[in-house]
Order: C-alpha cells, then sequence, then structure tokens
C-alpha cells in the first residue's frame, strides 16, 4: 500500500514515540507493503466483533458520557415541561413530579450533576494530556483539536461519498464529524450552563456586566436556554443517534461507549491513521491483519516501497537493508 | 289530628322564614319594595336594571350595619323619586362613627388616593375611563368570609364569661378577625384580576389608539404588560402557586403601606411609581437583596415583538435560522454518507464479523 503524506507522518511519530525496534520496523514495512491500495478491501474483509476489538475510550470518558448523556436527557424532559408549560403533555408531566415547582427542583439538581460531568471531562483532558506529554506520548492529531487537515477530509469524504473519489480519507482518532459533535456540544454546553446560571444567579451575572447590555444579556439568555436545549435534543435525536444506532454497521449500537473499544473495521474505514498507531502498538493486530491478508488472498504482490520505514531505521542507527524476508510464495 | 300538626308546622314555617332572612334592621323600611325579586326596570338601552335587594345575602357583607341611605343619600322619601345619581363610596356614614377620629365614618382617604392614582375616575364614567376600575371592580360585596359563619366556640366561650351576650361576642370576633387576618389577594388572585383589563386586546388598543391620536405619553410595557408577565420567570412560577415570586403589585405598589399603596398605582413616568428609574433598584432589592442598576436594567415583561425588543426580535430570527440549518445540514451530512457507503455495500447490521457482506458477495461475483 502506497501510504499518504497523512499516513507517513504518524506512522513516523509513532514509531518515534513508541520506540519500536528496527526489527519491528520491517515487520511493520512488510505488513503495510502487502496491505491493498483500496482500504475498502481491507476494512470490507476483516473480522469485527460487534462490543469492539480496538481500545479507545478510558473509562473516565465512559462515565462522563454516561453522566453527561442521562442528565442531558433527563435534564431536557424536566426542561422542555416548565418552557412549554401549558401544552397538554406538560401539565400532566409537571402534576406527576409534584408540580412544575418540584420540576424545578429537579432540574436544578440535574444541571448540577451536568456541570460536575463537564468539570470531570476537563480535569480528564488535562491530567490525561500532562501525562501523554510527560511520556512522550503526545500528537496533536490525535486529538480533538480542529485542523486543516479536518477540512481536507470532509471535502474528500464528501467526494467519496458523490463517487468523485475511491476511497475515505485517512483519518485520525477523531474525523472531522466527532470533532463538529465535540465542539457543537462543549458549545451548547456552555451555552445552557451560563443561561442556567444567568436565571439561578441573575444578581452576580448583571453585577459582572456592563450596564448597557445587561438587560440584552439576560434576554439572550432567556432566548438561548431554550433554543439551545431543542437544537441539541434535535441534533442528539436525528443525528447523533442515527450515527451511532442506525448507520449502516452501527445498527442496533455502537458498543463503544460501554466497552470503550472499536470495532476493526469501523476504526480501519474512518479511523485509518488510528489502526496504523494500533499496528505500531500491538504486535498481535500485525499478526491479525498479516494472517488475514494472506488467508484472504488480498495481499499485493507487487508490494510498493514506503520511504517512512527506512528514514526511522536510518535515524534509530540501525544497519539499513531493503525488505529481507521475501514476500509469502502464495500471493 | 296529625293533619292539623301537620298543616300547623307547616304554617309556623312559612311564617318564620321571612323573620329568618330579614336579619338585618331595615329600620328605613326599603325592604317593603325592594323584597320583591321582580322589582326592577328595561332602560331606555334596553338593559334589565334589578333593584332587588336579597336580605339573607346582604346581612352577611360588610356593610350589613350600615343604613341604605347612608350611602344612597339623595333619597329623601318613601316612595323615593328615580334615582339619577349612583352611590359613590367617599361618602360619610352619619350613623357610624369612627373610633379613632369621632368623625362619621368614611372611605374618602383611601377614595382620595385612587382618584389620584393612574386609575383614578368618576362612578359614572365616560370614554377611556369607563375602561378604568371604580372601586366595585375589585370591592365586589358581598365580601364575606365562610370561617366567620361560625366563629371558633372556645373563642365565643371565652367572650361570653365577661360580655354575657354571645351576640354581641360573635358580631365583634367576626368585625376583628376580618381585619387582623391576611385579607390581601393571592399573587394569583391579584395577577387575573390585573389581566381582566390589562390583558384585554380590545380596551388596550382602544387606548393605544386614543394616544397616539391625541399625542399622549402611553407606558412602553402598556400593550404587553400582561401577556409577558405570564411568559417571564416570576408570571410562571407565580402560575403554578409559588408565592415568593412577584406579582404585579410587588413591583408597581409601593411598598411603603401595602394596603394604601395598591390604591394610588401610577405609571413608570411619575417619580412616585416604584418602577419609576429612580425608584427600580430599591423595588428590586425587595426581594433581590443583591439588586444593582444593573440588575434593575433587566426587562421584567420581555417580549419578542419588533415594536417593543428589537434585539430580540432578530435574535429570535437569527436563532431560528441558525438552528434549522445547523439541524438539517447535519441530518443532510448523515444521509449523504448513508448513501455514499451503501453503494459500497455497508448492511445495516454487523453479522458474522462484518457489516460489508453485500460487497463480499459483489466482489466474488466479479
Amino acid at each position: 500500500m502506497k501510504l499518504s503524506n497523512d499516513a507517513s507522518a504518524v506512522l513516523e511519530t509513532s514509531m518515534r514515540q513508541n520506540k519500536i525496534s528496527a526489527e519491528v520496523c520491517r515487520e511493520l514495512e512488510e505488513l503495510v507493503a502487502m496491505m491493498p491500495d483500496d482500504k475498502k478491501v481491507i476494512y470490507q474483509n476483516v473480522e469485527s466483533n460487534p462490543v469492539g476489538d480496538l481500545f479507545r475510550y478510558s473509562v473516565h470518558i465512559r462515565i462522563q458520557h454516561l453522566l453527561t448523556f442521562t442528565t442531558f436527557l433527563l435534564l431536557a424532559f424536566t426542561g422542555l415541561p416548565i418552557y412549554y408549560n401549558e401544552a397538554f403533555w406538560a401539565v400532566p408531566f409537571n402534576s406527576v413530579l409534584g408540580g412544575l415547582e418540584v420540576t424545578r427542583v429537579i432540574h436544578r439538581t440535574l444541571a448540577l450533576t451536568f456541570v460536575v460531568a463537564m468539570v470531570y471531562h476537563g480535569l480528564t483532558l488535562l491530567f490525561g494530556t500532562m501525562r501523554k506529554i510527560s511520556a512522550g506520548k503526545f500528537d496533536i492529531r490525535q486529538t480533538i483539536i480542529p485542523l486543516w487537515k479536518d477540512a481536507r477530509d470532509f471535502s474528500a469524504d464528501m467526494a467519496y461519498f458523490a463517487g468523485k473519489r475511491d476511497n475515505r480519507p485517512d483519518m485520525d482518532k477523531f474525523m472531522y464529524k466527532q470533532k463538529i459533535h465535540y465542539f457543537a456540544a462543549a458549545f451548547g454546553n456552555t451555552v445552557m450552563v451560563v443561561s442556567g446560571s444567568s436565571f439561578l444567579f441573575p444578581e452576580f451575572w448583571n453585577s459582572i456586566l456592563p450596564a448597557a447590555y445587561a438587560s440584552h444579556w439576560q434576554e439572550m439568555m432567556r432566548l438561548s436556554h431554550p433554543h439551545e436545549a431543542l437544537l441539541a435534543l434535535l441534533v442528539i435525536a436525528f443525528w447523533h443517534w442515527y450515527n451511532v444506532h442506525l448507520a449502516p454497521g452501527r445498527f442496533p449500537m455502537q458498543w463503544t461507549y460501554l466497552t470503550g473499544k472499536l470495532t476493526r473495521e469501523h476504526q480501519i474505514e474512518e479511523h485509518f491513521l488510528e489502526y496504523l498507531r494500533n499496528l505500531v502498538e500491538l504486535p498481535e493486530e500485525r499478526r491479525y491483519m498479516r494472517e488475514n491478508l494472506i488467508e484472504k488472498g488480498l495481499a499485493v504482490s507487487h508490494p510498493v516501497q514506503n520511504s517512512v520505514f527506512e528514514n526511522y531505521r536510518k535515524a534509530v542507527g540501525a544497519n539499513d537493508e531493503t525488505v529481507t524476508r521475501p514476500l509469502p510464495e502464495e500471493t | 289530628m296529625n293533619i292539623t300538626r301537620l298543616i300547623t308546622a307547616l304554617f309556623g314555617v312559612v311564617l318564620f322564614l321571612p323573620a329568618l332572612s330579614n336579619a338585618f334592621e331595615d329600620d328605613e323600611s326599603c325592604l317593603m319594595c325592594h323584597k320583591y325579586p321582580k322589582m326592577g326596570r328595561v332602560t331606555d338601552e334596553g338593559i334589565q336594571k334589578s333593584y332587588y335587594v336579597m336580605p339573607n345575602v346582604f346581612s352577611r357583607t360588610v356593610h350589613r350595619n350600615v343604613p341604605c341611605r347612608d350611602c344612597h343619600s339623595n333619597i329623601k322619601e318613601l316612595p323615593h323619586k328615580p334615582v339619577k345619581e349612583g352611590v359613590t363610596c367617599d361618602s360619610e356614614c352619619h350613623s357610624i362613627e369612627n373610633p379613632s377620629t369621632g368623625k362619621p365614618f368614611s372611605h374618602a382617604p383611601i377614595y382620595n388616593t385612587y382618584k389620584e392614582s393612574v386609575h383614578g375616575r368618576e362612578k359614572i364614567a365616560e370614554g377611556l375611563d369607563a375602561d378604568k376600575p371604580y372601586c366595585i371592580t375589585c370591592h365586589t360585596n358581598p365580601l364575606y368570609n365562610e370561617a366567620e359563619e361560625a366563629p371558633p366556640k372556645e373563642i365565643v366561650d371565652r367572650c361570653v364569661v365577661c360580655h354575657e351576650d354571645e351576640a354581641f361576642a360573635t358580631k365583634w370576633y367576626n368585625h376583628t378577625s376580618r381585619r387582623i387576618r391576611e385579607v390581601k389577594r393571592s399573587s394569583r388572585e391579584i395577577v387575573a384580576l390585573c389581566s381582566s383589563c390589562h390583558a384585554d386586546e380590545e380596551l388596550i388598543e382602544r387606548h393605544v389608539t386614543a394616544a397616539a391620536r391625541e399625542g399622549r405619553e402611553l407606558g412602553r410595557k402598556f400593550p404587553y404588560a400582561a401577556v409577558a408577565y405570564q411568559k417571564s420567570f416570576h408570571g410562571k412560577v407565580t402560575k403554578y402557586g409559588n408565592t415568593d415570586a412577584a406579582n404585579c403589585l410587588d413591583c408597581h405598589a409601593s411598598a411603603k403601606n401595602y394596603y394604601m399603596s395598591v390604591h394610588e398605582l401610577r405609571p413608570s413616568r411619575d417619580p412616585k411609581s416604584p418602577t419609576n428609574e429612580a425608584n427600580r433598584v430599591d423595588t428590586c432589592r425587595k426581594c433581590h437583596k443583591a439588586a444593582d442598576e444593573n440588575y434593575a436594567a433587566i426587562d421584567p415583561h420581555p417580549t419578542k415583538y419588533k415594536e417593543d425588543n428589537l434585539f430580540n426580535y432578530y435574535a429570535e430570527i437569527i436563532y431560528g435560522i441558525v438552528g434549522n440549518i445547523a439541524l438539517i445540514g447535519l441530518v443532510g451530512m448523515a444521509m449523504f454518507e448513508t448513501f455514499g457507503r451503501m453503494r459500497d455495500g455497508a448492511n445495516w447490521i454487523l453479522r458474522r464479523g462484518t457489516s460489508w457482506h453485500r460487497a463480499r458477495r459483489k466482489r466474488r461475483g466479479k
């Protein structure tokens, strides 16, 4: 397989960060050389466990997701009856809870949990990043931070869906769609917390704002809280749930939020750069991929040379030779 | 024998009933005519007027001890001449003395305060003034309290130890307890009362048009006050029984003397109004202790009408557009993605280790 520039760069970084030996580097070079150029052929022909094959999310991230989505849904279910308190469905709903006043108390309690989940997430990111930096394993491309590459990936992916391109672009651990979703949620959560707190602590918010904007601020918050909530709920219901529950290959659900693992075919299809890291880090994954390609007769007979491996070996001072082991006969 | 007894008893009941119902003293013999239910007339405008006084009802009102002619003072003889002027609430009650001043009792002090307020009007009012409330618009009579029907026995028992007369004790208890008990309307009742006029679209339209024609200044929030309040936080929680949130009078009536100031409502442009710019901070601080100038600038009657709040009007529109674009864009993207992936053979369910069965089959076919 001829690696893209992005893939070469990620592989180079990953090999360096994991300090792999020249031997492993050669093994990787052979494996990559065996892989067909058409990425579709790879991900359409691997074995995937529906509950996940490759590690993706730590237990902290999974707990935060559980906390956020349960509180988010309950916040929506208690917030909407407060906003639309006159609607035919809101009246009995509020009554069942013990009246609008009770719904408000529940809503605020959930809001506090929601804020706690956000703070927990912030701390996880902070300490997780610090740990990665100190271990020398930090790679900005692997993070959720939007990069120019995401815009290129977006347009390439759209071209692929439109049939103008043979393969999906090589995307990293977080593809453009996930970055949009993450920052939409981060922005939305911030809007909800700020506007909600401006209802709860109006004196505080107005004491720190210039007088000329005090009223506009409060009005903007009154407008933002229900609008943002409704938008978030609709985006979650029609987009997020579609992506993780209903899209092809994901039905009836992606188990990642519980197991923290992603299926192999999904990793290769949408997060190929992260899959290359998996190949660098996991000997058993290299072994699986090699055997799988050979077993299914997919290994290419005229392997392409990728200079990234040779360069790595030079950099680590290993005696450079080209591929020493011959490729298997049956290819 | 039994039949005779029954007839006697029936006669007794029939004869005794009027005596029961005429519980108040009719020294002026007004009931001689006004006890007849059909007493009344149809005016030239075709409106039916009833002059029937129900003795059993009147005997329980706050005015039960006031002789009719203390209020209907223009009646000099019986039968009286047609009445031209109605009763006004500022007349003196000659037969009741105000024990604190020794003067005849009168509602004149509060009546005069009311006359100076934005609601002040004459009893017989015409034009726009007729839309304003007169005393009886809010103070309906009878305003009796069911709890007064039977004063607590343990209290009356204690009174009669010295005061001997149980009727006196009951009457005194009713008079006093009514006045020391919390007699404010509830927040919900206040909002409903104010909204009965301030949410009346025809009434609002009449006043807005007239003010524009006469070049007269009208409160900026006059057209939306009640509707906007009901959508505000104060309005929503009040509607559901919260008694801590501000109702109309909490902000629009001065905090000095509630019972007086609710009769003295003034427009916010009046420097005496608690909603006047100079007094707003203090008014907010009645509940929001940390309120400052900025806080008092918050609109308690928020609307999104273009003529009232341009900012909200456009913010709402922009929010709608951005929200729709975001939703349609994202869902559109997901659909496009599905279309692209399904064309390459993606299946809905991951089965036997892959969700690309169709793709595999297709390639095998080749």
